[in-house]
């Protein structure tokens, strides 16, 4: 028992100190939601339950843990003086119910998780470490069969009186003489302290570091990556993470976490058309890295290069993870390490980067073209030194520079100006926000990027930005945050939702049925879900896709892939797909990226939808 | 205005610049023999007396023309369309814009642009052996090994896409490649489908061209495609769809089935070959 | 490898507010040049201040120091820049064994600098290279020659101006860009001399537009696709 204990306090000092080590993370939090986090993912099983009989499973068993805490205290306060109880507790029948029944519980949680391990084998396994996961439920059984046949044999010798009735049952098979209530007792112990022992050294240190993951994870600006600072003394710079020493507390907690469920590896967009990628076994890469105390770059040995190029950041895997890991910015502290350090990284991304940093738009073409969609709408366009608008249009490279993207803007455009907002774009001074450098890893960029936006917008003395990109959105009012720009920023769904509620725009309402194609950047990583929704129903009749809202599957553009080809099935072919089934005509969207991922789609499969922007079915449905 | 101009026997460029000397005045036209010596050339070139030394606005006539303005510290206006006494209009950013510029002093050293001017009859050419002043020359041309002519390299890139259908759809496009001297080339759809193999892709993993000519056939422009054909100088489009997206980053375009148009292309070309 | 130890390569540009892609070779061919031999690049180029950037860029991936010509950004014709340019190297304490251009079209007027420069200062020059290699004090050099390659070769120290294809070009790490920002840059301010090629306006040709030139509909449309291939001159 002390040989346990304290193994298992010199594990735990080692893994506090490699939480200690590590760098610390810069997050705004909101301590009403990460408590409401605490309760509804760790107590509530919320993500856990997003899958009902693998959730019950689990659910049942870290109930019972909880529930059955006491009888530890009181199996050890039992082995020091056999005649004592826990105080109070000890004599509560209730308890001895309650106990009773969580037992049983948990068992029917271990028989459940043998049969989906052992018979049913789902793909989401694939990767983890099944007989670890074998041994924990053998131990776990062990702890509570013990338990209750402590209690049945206790009965049967009066020393637990207040025992529930299935131990009291039990307790026929024992004699009042018997001695084994001291034998299951010990027993008992036994798992229990070989148990706290291992804990520490498995997959199972969740049930310590999950409860602290959850509590650390973001509650606010979801979207937002902690940014990197440049301008430190030579040894204090991070440029990402290359080995373990440059890993952030919340990704070694994250790495703690991990109990290789492979939620996210089921709901990871490129793991499901063929990539090697799995959020998964990144995260038990970088764990395994972690607890080897490796001093190797992580990618190459803990974690396979091709893997993290293949990550569309669209944030599934965050979304499915019960412990709440943020896979994600592994996966882009991993990118930056090798693109701003190695300057390794896939040849196809290059122009793109290059383009960025030189033309000021990942399509590298002129700024100077940048109002050209504008010409003919009469869209004021600011100078500098021109008042503010109410609201700053936020167009975008894609919808500035390709045609298809085009489409919406203008629409949106003539929508605003139908609506009678006040609003002006900042044409060839707005430059790229950045986002696809970012993500592809290149802080550097995206930072050059931020502030010199940062300045025209503060210059100009805006304050309400409207965006039709959900990326652009998402930097711009989540990070741009940290290089000194405040807005308030809306998506033109939302912006145009309002619009038509107050009356401003009133839409013919149609009956042809439309598909909404939720993009990871509004929905997950921004919770707008609604506001789009709105749009289309007032348009024509919602038909909705299975992956849909939280649970959207990608278009494949992010995390830069837009300018990156695709090995196997292209994560869009596998969306269009999805919309075909619902038997819509015509596959509505928020996103220019989306727009022409989905469309693209469409044409290589000849499917029958026509793909849209809600702005651009809104407003053919004003002129209808 | 006496003129003097560098030709290279055979070169159409040369004869296009010929005939534009000749609106200048009379011109003797000059060509070496021996191996290329540019600097050595153009020191022939700087000797003669001429209001005017002209060239074809070919790499080599350029060069040349570039070592006599060095020699004679004189500027030259390269890819000439016209002259109007020392007013000169010459292409800038591969044609895309003009240019009028005064060219002060003389001799005028012009070099013509490309394509602008009827090929003319060269007539009489003084040959000369440039006396070697030990600049660097050509020592010999290596031939490259041709398995058929690299996308990456090719002048002239004829792509295929979904609308082909097949492998065997195929032939027509490699016919057109053939008799343009050109390479095949091809879109992810079409790779994926095995109709022809990842080295033809033309594409941001595939190749990235720089032909002056990409003839996309039955390809709807996907963006990542687009990206990989978009250092083509000119870019010729055949679709049945006139709202496919490749339209709008043609510089021309057939509206017509492939099937029709591309054979028939090549009957056209075969006819005005004859 | 025959350059010596305070040998040096210098790599020039002009004009540039962006890196061309040539001149992005032949930066890059110079680093890798003085990686594996000693040596030292330096990065000269004739503009506006902004153009501090590009030299910066270049140091970023291994050049060692800058020299910028700064104009106002005025129009510099080709004998205007050779000039200022050889004045430049003039003024430098040691000779440069190499000196390597980016060979820009005829009409930007690219390589008639690098000529200018090589007459000017009494050396050999190649232009138009796509492949370089040095050996007993000489460079071999080759150019392409629609599908054959002509080789050349030239004594050093020698002018070569590149064409991309060189090689490819190495992306600047993050850190290499910060030590980059500590290099030393020298800055002359130059005023150009009377143009001797004096731009008086630029005008738009006729049928510049964004639109596909529709030339027709289906097989009719073969002859006039054939005079399109010979207008560009690759029927």
């Amino acid at each position: 028992m002390t040989w346990a204990a304290l193994g298992a306090g010199r594990r735990g000092t080692f893994l506090y100190g490699l939480v200690a080590k590590a760098v610390p993370n810069e997050r705004r939090q909101d301590p009403t939601r990460q408590a409401r986090a605490e309760v509804e993912i760790v107590l509530g099983q919320r993500k856990l339950l997003q899958r009902l009989v693998p959730g019950l499973m689990h659910a049942f068993i870290f109930w019972g843990f909880i529930v059955l805490l006491p009888t530890i205290l009181m199996a050890m306060v039992a082995a020091v003086d056999g005649e004592a109880e826990l105080p109070w507790l000890g004599r509560q029948e209730w308890f001895g119910w309650l106990a009773d029944i969580f037992c049983v519980l948990v068992l029917v949680g271990v028989a459940t998780a043998v049969v989906i391990r052992k018979i049913v084998r789902p793909e989401r396994f694939r990767g983890s470490h099944l007989g670890e996961a074998d041994f924990i439920l053998f131990m776990i059984a062990g702890v509570v069969t013990t338990l209750l046949f402590w209690h049945a044999s206790a009965y049967a010798v009066g020393l637990y009186p207040a025992a529930g009735p299935l131990s009291r049952a039990m307790s026929h098979a024992f004699s009042p003489d018997t001695n084994a209530d001291r034998f299951f007792l010990w027993a008992h112990l036994v798992f229990v302290f070989t148990f706290l022992w291992y804990i520490p050294r498995s997959k199972h240190l969740h049930i310590a570091s999950a409860a602290v993951n959850v509590w650390l994870a973001r509650t606010r600006s979801r979207g937002r990556l902690e940014p990197l600072r440049f301008d430190l003394p030579d040894d204090e710079l991070r440029f990402g993470v290359a080995t373990i020493a440059d890993l952030t507390r919340k990704e070694v907690v994250d790495a703690f976490s991990c109990t290789e469920c492979g939620r996210c590896q089921d709901a990871c967009p490129a793991y499901a058309t063929g990539k090697i990628l799995s959020p998964k076994l990144v995260i038990m890469g970088v764990r395994d890295q972690l607890f080897a105390e490796s001093d190797e770059p992580i990618v190459g040995n803990g974690v396979p290069e091709e893997m993290i190029w293949d990550c569309v950041t669209c944030g599934a895997c965050v979304e499915a993870c019960p412990v709440s890991i943020e896979h994600i910015d592994h996966i882009v502290d991993l990118r930056r390490s090798r693109v701003m350090v190695d300057a390794q990284f896939p040849g196809e991304a290059e122009p793109m980067l290059r383009d960025v940093e030189r033309a000021g738009n990942p399509w590298g073409k002129p700024q100077s073209e940048r109002a050209a969609w504008a010409a003919e709408l009469g869209v004021r366009i600011l100078e500098p030194g021109d008042p503010a608008p109410d609201y700053l249009y936020w167009v975008g490279c894609a919808a500035s520079f390709d045609e298809r993207a085009r489409a919406s803007a203008e629409a949106t455009a003539r929508l605003l100006q139908k609506a009678g907002v006040d609003f002006a774009i900042l044409g060839p001074r707005e430059a790229c926000t950045g986002d696809p450098a970012r993500r592809m890893g290149n802080e550097y960029v995206f930072q050059a990027y931020a502030e010199q936006n940062v300045a025209t917008l503060n210059d100009q003395g805006v304050t309400k930005i409207v965006a039709s990109c959900p990326h652009c959105f998402n930097t711009l009012a989540n990070e741009y945050t940290d290089f000194g720009g405040a807005y308030e920023v809306v998506h033109h769904s939302e912006l145009l939702a309002r619009l038509v509620q107050d009356g401003r725009l009133t839409p013919n309402t149609g009956t042809k049925p439309i598909t909404y194609h939720d993009s990871c950047y509004l929905a997950r990583h921004n919770d707008v879900q609604m506001e789009p929704r709105e749009l289309v129903a007032a348009v024509g009749r919602p038909v909705e896709m299975e992956r849909s809202g939280k649970q959207t599957f990608c278009c494949g553009a992010g995390g830069a892939h837009m300018w990156m080809e695709e090995r196997g099935t292209p994560i869009n072919a596998e969306r269009v797909r999805e919309a075909t089934e619902t038997g819509a005509e015509t596959l509505a969207v928020a996103c220019p990226f989306c727009t022409v991922m989905l469309d693209d789609g469409v044409r290589e499969a000849g499917a029958p939808l026509r793909v849209a922007d809600v702005s651009t079915l809104l407003a053919e449905s004003l002129d209808a | 205005m006496n003129v003097v101009c560098f030709v290279e026997p055979g070169d159409d460029l040369s004869a296009q610049a010929v005939g534009f000397a000749r609106s200048l005045g009379p011109v003797q036209a000059i060509g070496f023999e021996g191996a290329y010596q540019p600097a050595a050339w153009a020191r022939s070139l700087a000797a003669r007396e001429a209001d005017a030394i002209v060239a074809a606005g070919s790499e080599r006539g350029n060069e040349v023309l570039a070592h006599v303005g060095a020699i004679l510290d004189r500027p030259v206006a390269a890819n000439v369309t016209a002259v109007d006494g020392d007013v000169v209009t010459r292409q800038r950013w591969g044609g895309s814009l003009l240019e009028q510029a005064r060219l002060h002093g003389s001799p005028q050293l012009l070099t013509v642009a490309p394509h602008t001017r009827p090929a003319a009859e060269i007539g009489d050419v003084e040959t000369l052996t440039a006396e070697d002043d030990g600049s660097p020359k050509v020592l010999e041309r290596v031939e490259e090994s041709s398995t058929g002519v690299s996308l990456r390299e090719a002048k002239v890139v004829i792509g295929g896409g979904r609308g082909v259908g097949s492998v065997e759809g195929f032939a027509i496009i490699e016919e057109l490649a053939g008799l343009l001297g050109g390479a095949v080339g091809c879109s992810r759809v079409v790779t994926s489908a095995g109709w022809r193999p990842h080295t033809d892709q033309v594409g941001q993993t595939g190749t990235k061209i720089s032909a002056d000519l990409y003839v996309a056939c039955g390809i709807s422009g996907a963006t990542q495609h687009v990206a990989g054909a978009k250092g083509a100088k000119r870019i010729l489009a055949i679709n049945n769809d006139p709202e496919a997206p490749i339209l709008a980053v043609a510089d021309y375009a057939v509206i017509g089935d492939l099937h029709e148009v591309v054979p028939a292309i090549s009957a056209e070309l075969r006819k005005a070959r004859a | 490898m025959v350059l010596t130890e305070d040998s040096r390569a210098l790599e020039t540009k002009h004009l540039g507010f962006t890196i061309s892609p040539h001149e992005e070779c032949a930066v890059e061919e110079a680093v890798r040049i003085v990686e594996a031999s000693g040596g030292e690049v330096v990065v000269l180029t004739l503009g506006p201040a902004e153009a501090e950037e590009q030299l910066r860029d270049c140091m970023a991936i291994g050049a060692d120091r800058g020299i910028l010509l700064e104009t106002q950004g005025e129009e510099w014709d080709a004998q205007a820049t050779a000039a200022a340019i050889v004045d430049a190297i003039r003024g430098e304490d040691e000779p440069f064994d190499l000196l390597l251009f980016g060979n820009e079209s005829a009409d930007a007027a690219g390589y008639q600098v690098g000529i200018r420069v090589a007459h000017a200062l009494g050396i050999p020059v190649v232009t138009g290279l796509k492949k370089i290699e040095f050996g007993e004090g000489r460079a071999r050099c080759e150019r392409d020659v629609g599908g054959a390659r002509d080789v050349y070769e030239a004594p050093l120290p020698a002018l070569l101006t590149v064409l991309e294809g060189l090689n490819l070009p190495r992306y600047p790490s993050v850190p290499g860009r910060l030590r980059a920002k500590q290099k030393p840059l020298a800055l002359t301010a130059v005023t150009p001399p009377a143009p001797q090629l004096e731009m008086l306006r630029l005008v738009v040709p006729e049928g510049q537009g964004k639109e596909a030139e529709v030339l027709g509909e289906g097989p009719a449309a073969a002859p006039r696709v054939v005079e399109v291939l010979q207008e560009l001159g690759v029927a």
